[in-house]
């Protein structure tokens, strides 16, 4: 049988939701479905994989066009035609990859839940289905359906096994994400009905949308860009984020930063910047000012922070506000390092997270200044989470060293000496994860209670998973890079 | 014209009407069961309905329709035609009230078996049905009120068939009161509209619209009929009596109030308002005490769009703060009418059909709600919301029908609700302009609507129940007289549910086969007429 004739998009839909299903129903056998359904689906991915250089990505007409394109009808009015459309392209495809390692890395660090365990694995199932199925829709309703469906087990996430404070956080979450959801979706009706668009379906919004001119399509853009903005999280409206990371549960935390927060970048750049992309020159200035101001925003708050997850939180603010400037410059390099950059937040914000998360198993607190020196009872946690804050702040042959240097590259062709603010807020980034390694991993022992054991085996392997990564992609990182060129927009900036 | 040529069209109403007679008829000659009388009025109201539906023209049925299609959807405004006429939206509406009727006659045959007024109860029913139906054929204004007065005196009676139970009484009192009530400003309004027109015939008003040259009559016809038939419909600030009456009639009553005869208020909508909302002028005057043709588009737009988006607001709103069971389902019918009514405000076909379909599918998830509710009354649990603890635990399936429901109601996806809302959003996006702000109110209203929605799954679902629940009965609830089956529910009220929760999944997954014939009936509908 030949594996590329597969409809693989709909079959990895159709498992991960039998998945998660049985996830839920399968009481204590619940961890060991999950781990099943994350194999199948990396195995799955890696069929996607299979046949990314034949894909007619590269075609030069105006309309994208997408690997493993699958179309059925499913509301054919005169005014309404929704099809259940879905495609990838190297965008897609490299953060469905990311989805399948975090899904895997967060079921095996959180093996030994034993707060209500199938709830908890199906829930984290249900998290990557619906990220997943946001990366692969090609319609507006099913790209919302699956937005929307996101949402859902991550406020029983936060509301249900996180801290002290987590049906404030919750609430907080929804709310939030909810408001910019509906922003987003009336955006992108108007964005169909506007246009004229003969479908919900990409292609033919993106080719009727070309016609747009005056002031609707700016509108358009910015409200598309709110509905987005607040999942990145943009400066004013991130003040979620960090309490959604205090209160959420170490695994709801690495699939908060590490997936929810690139659903906002890839619904940017899908259904904004591909499909409107005469209107971000237009409306530019306003997505750097935004964007300078979360870089620095978020770095010189999470400089401040004493609270290890809340550091964290911030400085997801610092990396995505670069994201963020990386779209906006609307050239192929940017958008290459943005879809970079977000593979590799998402690995690295996830590894830092599972290391925040252990150690506050192991000290029982997260404040930085109380606890010190702890290389020397606890090695290979120290390891770990040095080797995530050394990918954070950036050094090369680690994952984010290619991502940031891109974008940094793209900015001063597009900026020039405005690069000057990322460059100096890296330092700034670079300077909080130092300070906080030589407090807390360095030094004197101190605030180290007598029972703490090094990361318990499971914890230890879905953070190991992530290490190898960072290492991985930080030194061969074109096997990204390849990926990502294989996409429309190349086709159109190149 | 032979008789059986003017006859056959009205099939269905005839059925209706011989199943009332032979409901009557037994009932005098001393027949007692429940189940004969429901049996009765099912089959009559399934042979009602599938007349209509072969009239909408669904393939296996289309050889059965009894009206030609040379009488569909034609053009009828002049000032002296019949009063009624035969449009495909009208046949879906009776569709809607048909399958209204046919849940709540199949669920209460699960009652005592011999319970006292089961034959009144089902000919009131089916009387009411009778003017749900007319309703759907009229296209006269004076033969429209007549035809909801028929259901509403149905109606009034309905509520209080339990003559024992005070609450019941009190409820149909207050009904009846503002029922005549809003029946009276009707009938004033349309009298100042025929001194205005000339003519009731309500395509021809539509054709004309505003364009008679008496704006005050005009406006003042309009405002009185808007106010009669939102007491109907339950609109803000006309909806006080729709939450003492849904809460004190008997459950099984409510839903058929709320799921069935609340729908023809907003029929008799789409038939009266299109007209004033459709007419636009650029030469005529918006001040009604000037002489001269009236610009009535932009007025009845905002009147009409303000009530909507109040009536959701409120409704809504007032929900989130209830704690008995009905009297928050209540609030959230009221909620749903404000959904309903922007179709009416923007009035394009893809709204009315949005419309339709919300319509449509409210009155299965809204019946079912109430049946639900009347349900577990029966099984000796109180009104309050909190009484409701661990139900999902003790009637796992009957939990997750009303799950279901409740889902639906909130919009979720993969349910008819969600289909319905979405399709009526997207049509006033798609209408574009200040519309967009019609579905900016109704998107946050339904983020609003999932917390009280949610809060019962959580009751249900995640609260530990009460060792004794049967200690926490407050309130009058039907005693079980006799043990039924499926677990106290009978096969009855169980079969029906199980078919709602069926109809919302199904169509929620497969809209297409209700949305086609709607959209193209909301499309001749608004072209019918010169």
């Amino acid at each position: 049988m030949d594996l590329s004739t597969l409809p693989i998009i709909p079959i990895t839909l159709g498992t991960l939701a039998a998945g998660t299903v049985l996830t839920f129903a399968s009481g204590r056998w619940a961890r060991w479905v999950a781990l099943a359904t994350s194999v199948v689906f990396l195995f799955e991915i890696g069929l996607m994989f299979l046949g990314y250089t034949s894909w007619p990505g590269r075609s030069s007409s105006l309309v994208p066009q997408f690997g493993e394109y699958q179309s059925y009808s499913w509301i054919s009015l005169s005014w309404l035609q929704i099809n259940f459309t879905v495609g990838i392209d190297g965008i897609s495809l490299i953060l469905v990859l990311l989805t399948g390692f975090l899904q895997i890395a967060t079921v095996v660090y959180t093996w030994n839940e034993t707060k209500r365990p199938a709830a908890w694995f199906g829930l984290v199932l249900m998290t990557c289905l619906g990220s997943f199925g946001v990366f692969v829709s090609l319609d507006v309703l099913l790209f919302f359906l699956f937005w929307e469906a996101v949402l859902i087990p991550m406020f029983f996430i936060i509301g249900y096994w996180g801290g002290p404070n987590r049906r404030y956080a919750a609430l907080k979450f929804f709310v939030y994400t909810h408001v910019a959801s509906i922003v987003m979706l009336i955006g992108l009706l108007a964005l169909v009905f506007y246009s004229g668009a003969s479908s919900f379906d990409f292609s033919s919004i993106s080719a009727a949308a070309q016609g747009l001119t005056g002031i609707v399509p700016v509108v358009l853009f910015l409200s598309l860009f709110f509905g987005f903005g607040v999942k990145f999280p943009i400066v004013p409206f991130h003040t979620w984020l960090p309490d959604a990371h205090v209160e959420a549960p170490t695994g709801g935390s690495v699939l908060l930063a590490g997936l929810l927060l690139k659903l906002g970048g890839y619904g940017l750049i899908r259904w904004a910047v591909i499909i409107l992309p005469s209107t971000l020159t237009r409306v530019d200035p306003i997505l750097f000012f935004v964007a300078f101001l979360s870089i620095v925003w978020g770095a010189v708050l999470s400089l401040s922070q004493r609270d290890l997850k809340r550091m964290i939180a911030y400085s997801s603010i610092n990396h995505m506000g670069i994201v963020l400037l990386a779209i906006s410059l609307n050239s192929a390099l940017g958008l290459t390092a943005a879809v970079l950059l977000m593979f590799a937040h998402g690995v690295v914000s996830a590894l830092l997270f599972m290391g925040a998360g252990t150690f506050h198993h192991t000290y029982g607190t997260r404040d930085i200044p109380s606890v010190g020196g702890i290389n020397s009872r606890t090695p290979i946690l120290a390891s770990l989470i040095m080797i995530g804050s050394l990918a954070s702040l950036g050094l090369p042959a680690l994952i984010s060293f290619p991502a940031e240097f891109a974008a940094l590259l793209a900015t001063w062709d597009g900026l020039t000496y405005l690069v000057l603010i990322p460059l100096i807020a890296l330092v700034v980034t670079a300077a909080f994860y130092i300070w906080m390694m030589q407090r807390v991993l360095f030094g004197p022992p101190k605030g180290i209670p007598n029972d703490a054991h090094d990361v318990p085996p499971a914890e230890g392997l879905g953070m190991g998973m992530l290490a190898a990564l960072t290492v991985l992609f930080g030194v061969l990182p074109f096997l990204l890079v390849n990926v990502i060129t294989m996409s429309p927009i190349t086709g159109w900036h190149g | 014209m032979t008789f059986a040529d003017f006859a056959l069209p009205f099939l269905p109403e005839i059925l209706v009407l011989v199943g009332v007679l032979l409901v009557l008829l037994l009932d005098v000659f001393g027949v007692k069961r429940i189940e004969v009388f429901g049996s009765i009025t099912v089959g009559a109201t399934l042979l009602a309905l599938l007349f209509v539906v072969a009239d909408l023209g669904f393939l296996p049925f289309a050889a059965l329709s009894t009206v030609p299609a040379s009488r569909i959807d034609i053009p009828l405004a002049v000032v002296g035609t019949p009063l009624y006429s035969f449009t495909s939206l009208g046949f879906v509406f009776q569709a809607i009230f048909l399958s209204a009727t046919l849940l709540v006659s199949l669920a209460s045959m699960s009652r005592s078996s011999y319970e006292k007024g089961a034959g009144v109860f089902y000919a009131l029913v089916g009387m009411a049905t009778l003017g749900m139906l007319l309703v759907g054929i009229a296209s006269d204004l004076i033969f429209l009120l007549l035809a909801i007065e028929v259901t509403a005196i149905s109606t009034y009676l309905l509520v209080g068939y339990t003559r024992r139970d005070p609450r019941s009484l009190e409820a149909a009192m207050k009904f009846y009161v503002i029922g005549a009530l809003s029946t009276v400003i009707s009938f004033f309004g349309a009298s100042l509209l025929f001194g205005a027109y000339g003519s009731t015939n309500l395509y021809y008003l539509r054709s004309v619209g505003g364009a008679v040259g008496y704006p005050t009559l005009i406006l003042l016809g309009y405002g009185l009929l808007i106010a009669g038939l939102a007491f109907k419909v339950t609109l803000v600030p006309f909806h006080a009596w729709a939450v003492d009456v849904y809460d004190g009639a008997p459950s099984d009553v409510s839903a058929f109030l709320a799921g069935g005869t609340k729908k023809i208020g907003l029929f008799a909508f789409f038939l009266v308002f299109l007209g004033p909302v459709l007419f636009f002028t650029t030469t005529g005057t918006s001040n009604p005490f000037n002489a001269g043709v009236l610009n009535t588009g932009p007025i009845f737009q905002i009147v009409l769009g303000v009530l909507a988006v109040v009536t959701m607001t409120v409704g809504n709103v007032l929900a989130l703060m209830q704690k008995e069971m009905k009297r928050m389902l209540a609030y959230s019918s009221i909620s749903q009418v404000g959904y309903m009514m922007i179709g009416i405000v923007i009035a394009t076909s893809p709204a009315i059909a949005g419309a339709t379909l919300q319509i449509f599918s409210h009155t299965f998830m809204k019946t079912g709600a109430f049946l639900v509710v009347a349900a577990v009354a029966s099984l000796g649990i109180g009104p309050l919301i909190s009484d409701w603890k661990g139900l999902g635990q003790r009637r796992p399936w009957l939990s997750i029908a009303f799950a279901l429901i409740l889902l639906s109601l909130a919009g979720v996806p993969l349910t008819v609700g969600f289909v319905s809302k979405f399709v009526l959003f997207s049509s006033a996006v798609q209408a574009q302009g200040y519309f967009i702000w019609l579905a900016v109110a109704g998107l946050l209203n339904s983020a609003i609507s999932v917390f009280y929605y949610g809060r019962v799954l959580k009751v249900m679902f995640f609260d530990a129940p009460d060792p004794e629940p049967e200690a926490t009965v407050a309130g009058p609830s039907p005693p079980v007289s006799e043990r039924l089956s499926m677990g106290g529910l009978g096969y009855a009220r169980a079969s029906t549910i199980a078919l709602i929760a069926v109809v919302i999944v199904t169509f929620g997954i497969f809209p297409q086969v209700i949305l086609g014939p709607i959209q193209s009936a909301a499309q001749h509908f608004l072209i019918a007429g010169p």
